[in-house]
């Protein structure tokens, strides 16, 4: 339990590495999710275009 | 005998199928280096002799700046390679790297900042390195502003592609200005032709942070890739079966 | 009806505004025609703008503005005002010039005529100099000149003023090239202005940095030699290379 608490605390930095680390971990959690949303909307786009001329040429 | 793969590279249909094959290649390995580096970086790395633990932070800042100049000199290549040989597909990469390498630019002056106060004495400082990343901030959002006022995706391409290059004389000077100028950001210890100055158990986890980040960002620009094409086909028949799927 | 003079394949045209219905002739020598083409078009810029003279005054009037500001919300005290009478000096600079940008291909793209630049089969990137230069005239030159006033009112001593003068007279060559870039970029989009800053502002910041830099050593007393010789620099890069991008980006709005 010690080392775990001197794990958080960093040494004392841990006000700033925590935030640091958070704010790098939520970058790459939006750019996972953004894409994602990305690719169905425009998949969904497509469909809707599809549709529209009776997915016919 | 070369150029085959380079003109299948170019189909909108290959592309999309490959890069859907191609995308969990490249996730699960970068996911995989990412939690190895942390747990190299947080954990087994020892203390910095002058910095303590506060250095820590070099494992998601350093990797984050990387991104920033990494993207856009992708991007910048991809909008070269668009308006030169116009192809669409690479207008399509060139799209799909902007919105990856904004947030990775603002992830990295943020950790930056967090670096600089308890180091360095302040969260920001209008010296050359941090003044031209954020300058390459702007660049970025100045490209997506610019597609996003465009109506016509083709004029939209070109137009932002040739911003894109334009912007890229931004990238050696970020690169370089802690060497051209004295600056408040430390000179390069990793990035150079030199042998890097840091302990091996220190280099390690960052050097697998770097490449996990690389990777990832080959993973969410094929997913994004595959959007920005089927934005681009209006009515090829491929996407009958793609999208039905 | 204006007759304007319009360099269509390199020959001296005089049409009314409507040039599409002159047959121009193809010179067979391309080279010296260029250099030909390029100077008519400064010379119609040149001219087409002082016929709205008021057009001319006004992105010295924002400068003026602009420098007033300071003393206004910062502090009157002339000893304050001279420290940062560098920054005020350039931002001012960069703001008026970013202003006339807008106008810089407007109107030519309202009437056809850089449709017809781009088909006139003459070097569209010559063009685009000549219009940058014509630009550059119009516009950074005037704000050169009218630099020792807001100085002055600044608190600038005297011997610094031919410092500022030349200082923001290359700077602003720089200005104008780099602008031409955002402004040709932009040529389709409605309610540029913010854009259009976006987009020129960061790649101007070098200029401004040099610019500021330069001032203050003219104030100082200092050796403006360094910081001259950098503004020179980019403005030979911008030269070189902002006229090309210019012309690729205004054929892209042309489609």
């Amino acid at each position: 339990m010690n080392s775990m608490s001197r794990f958080f605390e960093m040494g004392g930095y841990a006000a700033f590495v925590w935030p640091a680390y958070a704010i790098t971990f939520a970058a790459i959690v939006l750019n996972i999710l953004w894409a994602r949303r990305s690719l169905a909307r425009s998949r969904e786009e497509a469909r809707r275009r599809l549709a529209a001329r009776g997915e016919g040429a | 005998m070369t150029w085959t793969w380079f003109h299948r590279l170019a189909s909108p249909p290959y592309i999309y199928t490959l890069a859907a094959r191609l995308t969990p290649w490249f996730a699960w390995p970068a996911g995989l280096l990412i939690v190895a580096g942390l747990w190299g970086g947080l954990v087994l790395a020892p203390p910095d002799y002058q910095q303590g633990d506060g250095f820590r932070i070099i494992y998601v800042h350093a990797p984050s700046a990387w991104m920033s100049l990494m993207v856009y000199t992708t991007m910048a290549i991809a909008a070269a390679v668009g308006l030169i040989w116009r192809i669409k597909v690479a207008h399509a990469v060139a799209a799909s790297c902007a919105p990856i390498g904004a947030s990775f630019t603002f992830a990295a002056l943020v950790t930056g900042a967090l670096w600089g106060q308890p180091m360095w004495g302040t969260y920001w400082e209008w010296d050359p390195r941090l003044t031209s990343e954020l300058i390459l901030l702007f660049l970025y959002l100045g490209y997506m502003g610019l597609r996003a006022a465009m109506e016509d995706t083709q004029r939209a391409d070109r137009a932002s592609g040739v911003l894109a290059v334009v912007g890229v004389v931004n990238v050696p000077i970020i690169h370089y200005s802690v060497t051209w100028w004295n600056s408040l950001h430390q000179a390069p210890t990793v990035m150079r032709l030199a042998k890097p100055e840091i302990a091996a158990s220190m280099l390690v986890p960052l050097l697998m942070m770097l490449l996990g980040f690389t990777l990832f960002f080959a993973a969410i620009l094929l997913v994004r890739l595959r959007g920005e094409v089927l934005s681009r086909e209006r009515s090829a028949s491929w996407i009958r079966e793609v999208v039905s799927a | 009806m204006n007759r304007v003079v319009t360099p269509i394949a390199g020959s001296l045209v005089q049409t009314d505004t409507a040039p599409s219905t002159q047959t121009p002739a193809w010179p067979d020598t391309a080279q010296a025609s260029v250099l030909e083409a390029a100077r008519l078009a400064l010379a119609r810029d040149l001219r087409l703008a002082f016929r709205k003279r008021d057009q001319l005054v006004q992105p010295l009037a924002f400068y003026a503005m602009v420098t007033m500001l300071f003393p206004l919300s910062i502090s009157p005290e002339l000893s304050r005002l001279r420290e940062v009478a560098p920054g005020v000096l350039w931002a001012g600079a960069l703001l008026a010039s970013l202003l006339a940008l807008e106008f810089l291909f407007r109107d030519d793209a309202y009437d056809g005529t850089l449709e017809q630049y781009a088909l006139s089969g003459q070097s569209l990137t010559w063009l685009m100099f000549a219009k940058t230069a014509a630009h550059w005239l119009l516009t950074g030159l005037p704000l050169a000149l009218m630099a020792p006033l807001a100085g002055l009112s600044l608190g600038v001593p005297a011997a610094a003023l031919p410092g500022i003068v030349v200082s923001v007279a290359v700077g602003s060559i720089a200005l104008s090239l780099i602008g031409s870039i955002g402004a040709a970029l932009t040529l389709g989009v409605k309610r540029s202005s913010a854009l259009l800053a976006l987009l020129t502002l960061p790649l101007s910041l070098p200029v401004l940095i040099f610019g500021a830099r330069a001032t203050q050593l003219a104030i100082s007393g200092g050796p403006l030699l360094a910081p001259l010789e950098l503004l020179a620099a980019l403005a030979v890069l911008g030269v070189t290379l902002a006229p090309l991008a210019a012309a690729a980006a205004v054929r892209i709005s042309l489609e």
